[in-house]
């Protein structure tokens, strides 16, 4: 790496050393705080806290909204980004401009956007409840809708040049050979854009754990219910409880950095895999 | 025949991207669409391979009628400029995509691949991906996926045009190799010339979306029919001659002339095409060996290339010199050459000197358009109709001169003093309301083609012909091709029959309609669509002039009184171009065809 050409920037030694402060100033000092302060709570109580049962269940919505509004962004995301990629329509640029409006909105706003449509009072909350008895608003569904919503740019932004990528040609050179549309989707364009669509689902699975302003004004914020992980943390905070909130700030770091770890291993082999070089 | 096409036509926002194009190639034969770029030939590989639709035509591979049939069920293999490899697939992965697809058994499908493999020398690259091979290798891979289903036809989208020139030279051998051991039907789409004459069995030249001409390499490059198959297909200096009775004549000097292509009795403009190896360079006329005295020049640039010289000469614009059709835009009139190794020694040259000039083969050019003379009643009247736009793109498509010519005659007012020197080529006047005497008055002059130009008119998209007197009718043929080669739009023959033809004699209509289109194609290689109205021609055609912009009349007429009685509304005040076509006696038949 040192003795390579020399490169825009300064040497080696220079950005790493930047590299490494920075990263310890802004992540890795805080985290290791939390640590700290988690660790000197005493065993039995520490373990009393990150298993109450009011704990589990925030867990449970937590990572499982998540991941399951991750996988919706990945379906839909993916469908949106090749809409914009592939056709040319009147209104294609508005539409392309509005997928970053949940980057530019405070979450709180997006929070109270969501209340206002989906509550039972709700332009959309009221039907869906009067017809079909479905309840958005204060119910789980609400929580993973917001979670949806605020990960939803990450998985059309990450796909959207990926797909632009792929050739026409590739698709033609395909159907020459035979293949019919479902095959070359599934085995021409898909392995193309997959590491791209899990870049995007790791960001939004990321987002969306970490999401607290909108999902609170959806949520209704029932214990044992519709309480999401970092609400409890917030609510360990109110009751001046720092322990209690650093330590369930530990099972989320935990969780979230073995998650977070596992999907870009997953990604480093499928690049691996794809262009592979020298052997 | 492996691969029939029959007029086939795809428009592009109402401009014809292919036009017309009908082909037949024979089993096992390498085909070479050559052409430059935006001349049509990928977009007729794809229509072929079914990629693309079509608007009008049909295909034919192996017989079957493949026009309605999806590119997955049309059994021909396609292999693209950027190699379209499977960077996720391995070699072998890529190779058995197409097996895979069809579900063949893995034994069989590894056996394939094996085979496939020697054939373009990949051996044991099985395992390896796209991303760690060449750009070589990875045609070469492309090429072997391209053959797996064992397809009825291969079609090469510019395969070398991502490689440098080393690994292209290698990679064409392999490809002509490989066709000529599976025997398969093949069409390789590229601009490059050289590479055409490297691998074609056959060349087929496209230009505007037409097929201009289609033969053997040596038969297209000494015997061309076209100005841009003359340039295109190597270098060319179009040189402006007089034909005569007795032969063609450089300025004033008799050129001999192989195979002028052209039976003409009267004097006339002809274009000779003369290679620049054709040309000799001799210290003064009584010093050149063997070929015929052309003119004296000054050389400009004298260009050592390796095995040739390449050498540019101003030639000395006298009066009896002969006239370079092409103007090379400045208006520099320069004369190339090329002469070889034993001739640069014998006679050294250097920029400024003064030299004779020789050519030894020259063919001419069975084109009736030569060059064109602007005529206007005063000067800036002639040098604005020739800024016009359509002039301007004609000229320069044909690679021809534009004349100026001040004719006080013209806009009719004073009387006559004496005849006019004959004016070469195609006479061009601007269109007004009393344009009618101006036309009468160029035919009685002698003119044969007289362009009748409005001021604003765009690039046409559509060409009506017609013609009244059956003795215009091959002129008219012959000046619509050759105008048509050079236009983006398409060609359409419109007869136009009395309103009450009683039903027997309509028959005869539409066999002339026929005889008419399949003199343009066996003649000219030109392809006509054709039509048949009822009523008054000069209105029937006003009419169909008037239906849309972008529209051009060729008309054929055999006397200048049809002008004053038939056509006399046509010209009153033209709104679109046209161009006359003036023949009183019908020309001898041509000598040989355009096919």
């Amino acid at each position: 790496m040192r003795d390579g050409q020399p490169t825009v920037l300064p040497g080696f030694g220079l950005t790493l050393g930047f590299t490494t402060f920075f990263l310890s100033a802004v992540v890795l000092l805080p985290l290791a705080a939390l640590v700290l302060l988690a660790a000197s709570t005493p065993l039995p109580q520490l373990l009393a806290d990150v298993t109450s049962p009011r704990a589990l269940a925030s867990y449970q919505l937590s990572f499982g909204g998540a991941l399951l509004a991750a996988c919706i962004n990945l379906v839909f995301g993916f469908i949106i980004a090749w809409t914009l990629a592939r056709y040319e329509f009147p209104g294609r640029k508005l539409m392309d401009a509005m997928i970053d409006m949940p980057f530019a909105l405070p979450t709180a706003v997006s929070g109270i956007a969501l209340t206002a449509v989906f509550s039972v009072n709700g332009w959309l909350g009221r039907y869906l409840a009067e017809y079909a008895g479905i309840h958005v608003a204060y119910t789980r569904i609400g929580v993973i809708l917001a979670m949806t919503l605020i990960g939803m740019p990450f998985a059309v932004r990450t796909v959207q040049p990926a797909l632009l990528e792929v050739q026409r040609d590739l698709e033609d050179a395909a159907e020459t050979l035979g293949a019919g549309r479902w095959y070359v989707f599934r085995r021409v364009i898909v392995p193309a854009v997959l590491p791209a669509m899990l870049t995007g689902f790791t960001l939004a699975f990321a987002r969306a754990l970490g999401e607290y302003g909108s999902v609170i004004f959806i949520s209704g914020n029932l214990p044992m219910k519709t309480e999401i992980t970092p609400l409890l943390i917030v609510i360990h905070l109110e009751e001046f409880d720092y322990r209690g909130a650093a330590a369930l700030g530990f099972v989320m770091l935990a969780a979230s950095f073995v998650i977070l770890f596992a999907i870009n291993l997953l990604q480093a082999w499928g690049r691996d895999r794809l262009v592979r070089r020298g052997s | 025949m492996s691969i029939t096409l029959d007029q086939l036509t795809k428009r592009y926002q109402g401009v014809p991207v292919v036009n017309d194009v009908s082909l037949e190639i024979g089993d096992g034969e390498f085909f070479v669409l050559l052409g430059p770029s935006g001349s049509g030939k990928s977009t007729l590989l794809r229509a072929i391979a079914g990629l693309s639709g079509l608007d009008h035509g049909r295909i034919a591979l192996h017989g079957r009628d493949v026009t309605h049939v999806s590119a997955r069920r049309r059994g021909v293999g396609l292999v693209f400029q950027n190699y379209a490899l499977f960077r996720h697939m391995s070699v072998g992965e890529n190779i058995e995509f197409a097996l895979r697809v069809r579900r063949v058994r893995a034994a069989e499908r590894r056996r394939r691949r094996q085979e496939l493999l020697r054939l373009v020398a990949l051996e044991g690259m099985d395992e390896r991906l796209p991303g760690q091979l060449s750009g070589g290798q990875q045609q070469r891979v492309a090429v072997a996926r391209a053959l797996a289903h064992q397809p009825e036809v291969l079609l090469l989208d510019e395969p070398f045009g991502a490689l440098d020139a080393k690994i292209r030279e290698g990679l064409r051998r392999t490809i002509r190799e490989v066709q000529r051991e599976l025997g398969i039907t093949t069409i390789l789409v590229t601009h490059d010339q050289e590479e055409a004459f490297a691998m074609a069995d056959r060349i087929g030249v496209m230009n505007f979306g037409r097929l201009l001409e289609s033969g053997k390499p040596q038969d297209l490059y000494t015997r061309p029919t076209t100005r841009f198959v003359a340039t295109f297909l190597g270098a060319a200096n179009l040189i402006l001659a007089r034909q005569g009775a007795d032969g063609p004549r450089w300025g004033a000097w008799p050129a001999s002339v192989h195979n002028s292509g052209l039976g003409i009795a009267r004097e006339r403009e002809v274009v000779a095409v003369v290679r620049p190896e054709e040309i000799e360079i001799a210290r003064s006329r009584d010093t050149l060996c063997c070929s015929n005295y052309l003119g004296h020049g000054v050389v400009e640039e004298v260009l050592f290339t390796g095995a040739l010289e390449r050498t540019r000469i101003r030639i000395e614009e006298t009066p009896d010199a002969p006239i370079l059709a092409h103007t090379n835009g400045d208006g520099a009139v320069l004369l190339e050459a090329t002469r070889p190794q034993f001739e640069q020694r014998e006679f050294a040259l250097s920029p400024g000197q003064s030299v004779t000039i020789g050519v030894r083969r020259a063919h001419v050019l069975p084109t009736p358009l030569s060059s064109f003379t602007v005529c206007a009643p005063n000067s800036s009247a002639a040098e604005r109709l020739a800024g016009n736009p359509l002039l301007l793109d004609l000229s320069s498509r044909m690679k021809t001169r534009v004349r100026r010519h001040v004719e006080p005659m013209l806009g009719g007012s004073t009387p006559l003093r004496e005849t006019p020197a004959p004016l070469p080529g195609t006479t061009v006047i601007a269109a007004r309301a009393e344009v009618a005497s101006d036309v009468n008055w160029l035919l009685e002059h002698g003119v044969e083609e007289v362009l009748i130009l409005p001021e604003h008119a765009p690039s046409p998209k559509r060409v009506l012909i017609h013609w009244t007197g059956e003795s215009a009718r091959s002129a008219t043929l012959a000046v619509s091709a050759s105008v048509l080669r050079h236009l983006a739009a398409e060609a359409i023959y419109v007869d136009v029959l009395p309103e009450q033809t009683p039903a027997g004699e309509r028959s005869s209509g539409i066999r002339s309609l026929l005889d008419a289109r399949s003199e343009a194609r066996v003649t000219h290689g030109l392809e006509i669509r054709t039509e048949m109205r009822f009523g008054v021609a000069a209105q029937a055609l006003e009419q169909q002039l008037d239906e849309s912009p972008g529209q051009m009349l060729i008309v054929g007429i055999a006397s200048a009184s049809q002008l004053t009685n038939e056509l006399a509304t046509l010209l009153a005040r033209p709104r679109w171009p046209v161009l006359l076509v003036h023949r009183e006696r019908e020309a001898p038949a041509h000598s040989r065809s355009a096919a």
